[in-house]
């Protein structure tokens, strides 16, 4: 260790708090200035944190399971009766399911229509979540290495999640649809009205740039609209729940503060665009780094 | 804004590397807690604030064995983790300890519900000051009543972080 001069020392000691203070704010007002300043520094850092956060993660999935399971089975016979009505109301679902893929399949077949993408999926491990009043974000456990790219929808079983903003080589991080700086391109399911679908960090998001006031109803699903090219069309997203001062309320069909996995939907556009985000700000790096894409996968 | 820097007097040396480490490792661990996907309904936007809960514990007790370098350290790490913009819990880290380090003297040796309020007073404090910086991050205002519960439950946990880090002082340094 070298050693200094206790007025060297002191001198020092005097100097480094304000000196970080300083520092602090320039990074909040940089990164504020430029968003992609630390998205490398950030996205190392995932990739470096993901083995011990999934490490973690997998002992506090155990505890999570441990607590489902105690309360399913204190609350059997409740469930156990919702689930049979529920059973015997997706009976008759099923029937119609399968009678209109039939007719389906037959029109399809009169009008020689073209088969849809097909979609592929990766799942990934949720690791880490923002921790925090105002973002709403998540770190999977899926990055480069596993084929997933910028700009993919992150979804599960039930519907939207949201979009993948950064990729690592082993994590990547997805800002959810109710965060202040989501912006989803939807519809409304039932009369194709397109909206934007507006994070507020609030658990419901809202519809922003309807037609008209009144083009959304209450019990409305809204689903993605695939405008944009990024997102498959026809994702459920949520319902609409309430329509207040701000326009109507969606609420998402995924209970997202409950994920524990989520699907990444490739849907074979995400790659070949443009790196879809802050495409304004920097065209050179991007049109590089699209094409470090292009010639990697 | 003018920081004036507060002696630190002297404490107690201690020379195995494992008590030195202690107020860094556990701040650090405590920013890693602060982002594990606890899946409790509404957890994530209420997660307490772990590290100010050690960064209060250790600036009291410990302020040499945790230097201004390493809030700045671990504050950026929770930011570049969390996804919040980068600088944000360092500068409140760094602040935190400027407020606690010139009301020091007044929080050694004083029983516990003393200590507690003192971190309720600094709790409230913080959280109004990051629903400020997101508010002008953002340009707009933001609803804070997030921001309420958040300082609520981190008080409300604080003891039982308070014990554990005391407890773990006593273990590793032999003082409390």
């Amino acid at each position: 260790m070298i050693r200094l001069s206790p007025q060297m020392r002191s001198a020092i000691q005097r100097t480094t708090l304000p000196i970080l203070v300083l520092l602090s704010a320039v990074f909040i007002v940089l990164g504020k200035a430029d968003q992609l300043l630390f998205d490398s520094l950030r996205t190392r850092v995932s990739d470096s944190a993901a083995p011990v956060l999934d490490a973690l993660a997998r002992p506090l999935n155990a505890v999570n399971d441990v607590v489902d399971h105690v309360r399913l089975a204190v609350m059997t016979y409740q469930e156990n009766v919702r689930l049979e009505a529920e059973n015997s109301r997706l009976m008759q679902w099923q029937q119609a399911a399968r009678n209109l893929a039939a007719e389906n399949r037959e029109l399809r077949g009169l009008l020689k229509a073209v088969p849809q993408t097909a979609l592929s999926y990766v799942t990934a491990p949720v690791i880490a979540n923002s921790g925090g009043a105002f973002v709403r974000m998540i770190l999977i456990n899926a990055g480069s290495e596993d084929h997933v790219s910028r700009g993919e929808a992150a979804i599960t079983g039930e519907g939207l999640v949201g979009r993948l903003t950064e990729v690592g080589e082993r994590a990547s991080r997805v800002l959810l649809i109710t965060d202040l700086n989501s912006r989803i391109p939807v519809t409304i399911e039932s009369t194709h009205v397109p909206a934007v679908l507006a994070g507020d960090n609030s658990e419901r998001p809202r519809l922003q740039y309807l037609p008209s006031a009144g083009s959304a109803k209450i019990g409305d699903r809204i689903i993605t609209s695939g405008e944009g090219g990024v997102f498959p069309p026809g994702l459920p997203v949520g319902v609409v729940t309430a329509i207040d001062s701000t326009g109507p309320r969606v609420e998402p069909y995924v209970e997202l503060s409950e994920l524990s996995y989520v699907l990444v939907v490739d849907y074979g556009l995400a790659r070949s665009l443009p790196q879809p985000l802050p495409m304004l700000s920097r065209p050179n790096k991007h049109a590089r780094s699209a094409g470090e894409a292009a010639a990697t996968h | 804004m003018a920081l004036k820097v507060f002696s630190i007097p002297a404490l107690p040396r201690v020379n195995n590397s494992a008590a030195r480490l202690l107020p860094v490792a556990t701040t650090l661990l405590a920013a890693v807690i602060s982002v594990l996907p606890v899946q409790i309904p509404g957890y994530a936007a209420l997660t307490p604030v772990f590290t100010l809960m050690a960064a209060y514990h250790w600036t009291i007790y410990r302020p040499d064995l945790l230097p201004p370098a390493a809030l700045f350290a671990v504050g950026l790490s929770e930011d570049l983790l969390a996804g919040s913009p980068v600088g944000v819990n360092a500068l409140l880290l760094l602040l935190a300890r400027v407020a606690v380090l010139s009301y020091r003297r007044y929080f050694v040796n004083r029983n516990f519900p003393f200590v507690w309020t003192g971190f309720a007073l600094l709790t409230v404090l913080a959280m109004f000051a990051l629903w400020l910086l997101h508010c002008i991050l953002n340009l707009s205002l933001l609803d804070f009543r997030n921001a309420v519960i958040r300082a609520a439950l981190t008080v409300a946990i604080f003891p039982v972080a308070s014990f554990m880090l005391g407890r773990a002082q006593r273990a590793v340094m032999g003082t409390g």
